[in-house]
């Protein structure tokens, strides 16, 4: 993308919210090398326990309760939430309002998260997949996300245009399901724990929500702006896209049960995560027919998103054909269900985020990537250690599937059977390490190159704008 | 989607309902389970967790035990938990009524724990677990951070590890286990579900295509068996 063609198309819907945006996705690059550092040491661990074993703020349980935080409610959260509110800005034609509040709901929400991983280091996790923050890290994170989840609200309610578009019900979704998910969960779960298996239950109707409910949405509604704006051409099959939406929104969350095939719970949990997983098959098939555009080719936004779309849409069938028993059998409690977990993670959410970031931040900073040859240095890379990351964690999930079923099979040779995959996994987590820490420098070079008075480099020197000037385009 | 109410209480519609069936419906199901009184042994099971046991499962939750270990057994034809020795009849809901912190776990690089304290043919002692968490073994991690090295003050400590050789702290000192590793392992060796509750015997159904049209015979006989 050229110079001429961003700063054509800069408006000021992004300028008005360039620093609280740029504030946020600095956030969000941080805690996506934070979280790489930790998915490399979780990685390790898995070929060579002893690795910093003898710390006890890195054993393997912490380590990957602290990676999985890091990187969905630090890096997912920050990126998909200022992609979100500055596409509903745009959509709604009027700058974003209550940018203050989403400052200072910025800061809370990266504190909540730095106070709960620290709180995982020192031992205080609740054992819940993606619920892993200690119960006094979460109402800081739940106040902050509503001080940003208001200028998207008001973005919506006071948009120009009476109808609406499919990213406008994906972001809009996705902020408003958040709070009522977060809080259900800590009730049921932290605060006055429900009783036995029950809690198991609670919590994966909490994890799938937090994936259909809200990092899916999150990503599609990037995704649905992106797409036909670089393309220049209508979305095929829109038509489908209401009953593709509200597939997920309703279905979604149905599939809490899946990874408690075979567990101590009426088999009625699983069963119906199972038909779920399968229903959910037409939303992916509506996204897949929506977005096909995105395979046409174009700028890096697009190649990015057409990566995200792809990983997307493989997962979800792949999600459907796992959940059944005779699939299950072999996949569950294995490496298969965390490469499944990254394909869906890094692969769909992630990459479609990254092509957000892509498209969004020359147009917030007014200028073209500092570096347009790290931007394709992390393109190839990234690409690279995602495939790398899946295809070796999914192969060492197969063979430790089929030789946890075969009893003759001891864990030692288990060990030493997925090793070469384990330790192509760690090299993946190295590429993607490096290729984030690229796309972090290339950031803070933009971003940087930016602010005119040059001191102000980093992100988080964001100042608060004056309130003078919040109120002449609050109308 | 034009009716911003409407749009807004369907999304919290769908999110309700969803809670209402999965964790209401589990809940009205499972959320009275009674220990089952068993009048033949005059007690009931499970039995409650001591101090100790449930101060252990904390701390074998803030370690994050269970991102390697689970703690369920599947069914016996469903993969192979029993051959592998982890338990002789699938978990059931009934058997974590009075654990705080249920720790289910969702991966296998370790060893399922359900039963670490009646594995057959010889159980791990306080020792022997003990041992694994300080010296650790290829497969799994040390956690020396359990344990204190110190002076022998008079007489040795009678929890202090008994380690040989090259492993041996040097004269006048010992390895003597904190408070949070001796809990952890009074909990793992109280990882016991043997007995067979009415639930969690093997369906009927199994048993009559076993015993070609003697279906209720065998879970006569079970009723007798039980220890």
């Amino acid at each position: 993308m050229t110079i001429a063609s961003t700063n054509a198309e800069v408006t000021a819907i992004d300028t008005q919210a360039r620093w609280p945006l740029l504030l946020m996705l600095g956030g969000a690059l941080k805690w996506l090398v934070v979280a790489g550092v930790l998915s490399l040491i979780v990685s390790i661990q898995l070929h060579s326990p002893a690795f910093l074993a003898e710390y006890s703020v890195f054993t393997h349980g912490r380590a990957v309760a602290m990676a999985e935080t890091a990187f969905v409610y630090g890096w997912a959260a920050n990126a998909g939430l200022a992609l979100a509110l500055w596409i509903l800005g745009r959509l709604g034609g009027e700058p974003l309002r209550a940018l203050n509040w989403v400052v200072v709901g910025t800061y809370a929400w990266n504190i909540g998260v730095a106070i709960g991983i620290v709180g995982i280091a020192i031992g205080d996790a609740t054992s819940f997949s993606l619920l892993q923050m200690p119960g006094y890290a979460q109402p800081l994170m739940l106040v902050g996300y509503a001080a940003i989840a208001v200028s998207g609200i008001l973005a919506w309610s006071g948009r120009r245009t009476d109808g609406t578009f499919a990213s406008h019900w994906y972001a809009i979704a996705a902020l408003f399901l958040f709070p009522w998910l977060f809080s259900a969960a800590q009730a049921m779960l932290v605060w006055t724990p429900v009783r036995g298996v029950l809690q198991a239950v609670a919590a994966g109707w909490f994890a799938q929500g937090v994936w259909t409910l809200w990092l899916a949405p999150l990503a599609l509604a990037v995704a649905y702006y992106v797409v036909p704006k670089v393309t220049g051409r209508a979305l095929s099959g829109y038509d489908f896209a209401p009953h593709g939406f509200w597939t997920l929104i309703v279905i979604g969350a149905w599939t809490g049960g899946r990874h408690l095939v075979g567990g101590p719970l009426p088999a009625w949990v699983a069963t119906l995560a199972i038909v779920s997983c399968t229903l959910l098959l037409f939303h992916t098939l509506v996204v897949a027919l929506n977005l096909r555009g995105a395979f046409g080719g174009g700028g890096t936004a697009l190649k990015f998103i057409a990566f995200g779309v792809g990983a997307y849409v493989f997962g979800g069938l792949l999600d459907a054909v796992t959940a059944f028993r005779s699939v299950a059998l072999v996949t569950q409690f294995t490496h298969f269900t965390t490469a499944q977990q990254q394909l869906a993670l890094y692969g769909g959410v992630s990459m479609i985020l990254f092509g957000g970031i892509y498209f969004a931040v020359p147009r917030l900073t007014g200028r073209p990537w500092a570096s347009a040859a790290f931007v394709a240095g992390h393109r190839v890379t990234v690409v690279l250690g995602i495939v790398l990351l899946v295809v070796s964690l999914a192969a060492a999930g197969w063979i430790q599937g089929h030789d946890l079923n075969n009893p003759k099979i001891s864990f030692a040779d288990i060990a030493l059977h997925t090793r070469p995959w384990l330790l192509l996994a760690t090299a993946a987590q190295l590429i993607l390490l490096s290729a984030n820490l690229l796309l972090l420098v290339n950031f803070v070079r933009s971003v940087g190159a930016c602010c005119c008075c040059g001191e102000e480099t980093a992100p988080a020197e964001a100042p608060f704008r004056p309130a003078a000037t919040m109120e002449a385009h609050a109308s | 989607m034009k009716n911003g109410l409407v749009f807004f209480v369907g999304l919290f519609a769908a999110l309700a309902l969803s809670w209402g069936a999965i964790v209401l419906g589990s809940h009205r199901q499972l959320g009275a389970l009674a220990p089952f009184y068993d009048d033949s042994e005059s007690a009931s099971f499970p039995a409650r967790p001591t101090g100790l046991a449930a101060r252990g499962q904390l701390v074998y939750a803030d370690l994050g035990c269970a991102s390697c270990h689970t703690q369920q057994v599947r069914r016996p034809d469903f993969g192979g938990d029993q051959a592998r020795g982890w338990g002789e009849r699938q978990s059931v809901a009934r058997d974590y009524i009075f654990q705080l912190r249920p720790q289910l776990g969702g991966a296998r690089v370790g060893p399922d724990l359900t039963n670490l304290a009646s594995r057959k043919p010889s159980a791990p002692d306080t020792d022997d677990l003990l041992k694994l968490l300080y010296t650790g073994s290829p497969l799994h991690p040390a956690y020396a951070f359990l344990f204190e090295e110190r002076a022998i003050a008079g007489e040795r400590s009678a929890v202090a590890l008994k380690l040989t050789a090259g492993l041996a702290p040097a004269a006048g000192r010992e390895i003597v286990p904190t408070e949070r590793a001796l809990s952890l392992v009074a909990f793992l060796l109280s990882l016991n579900t043997s007995y067979d509750y009415p639930e969690s015997r093997p369906l009927p159904k199994a048993a009559a295509k076993k015993d070609a049209g003697h279906g209720a015979a065998p879970a006569a006989k079970k009723e007798g068996e039980k220890k």
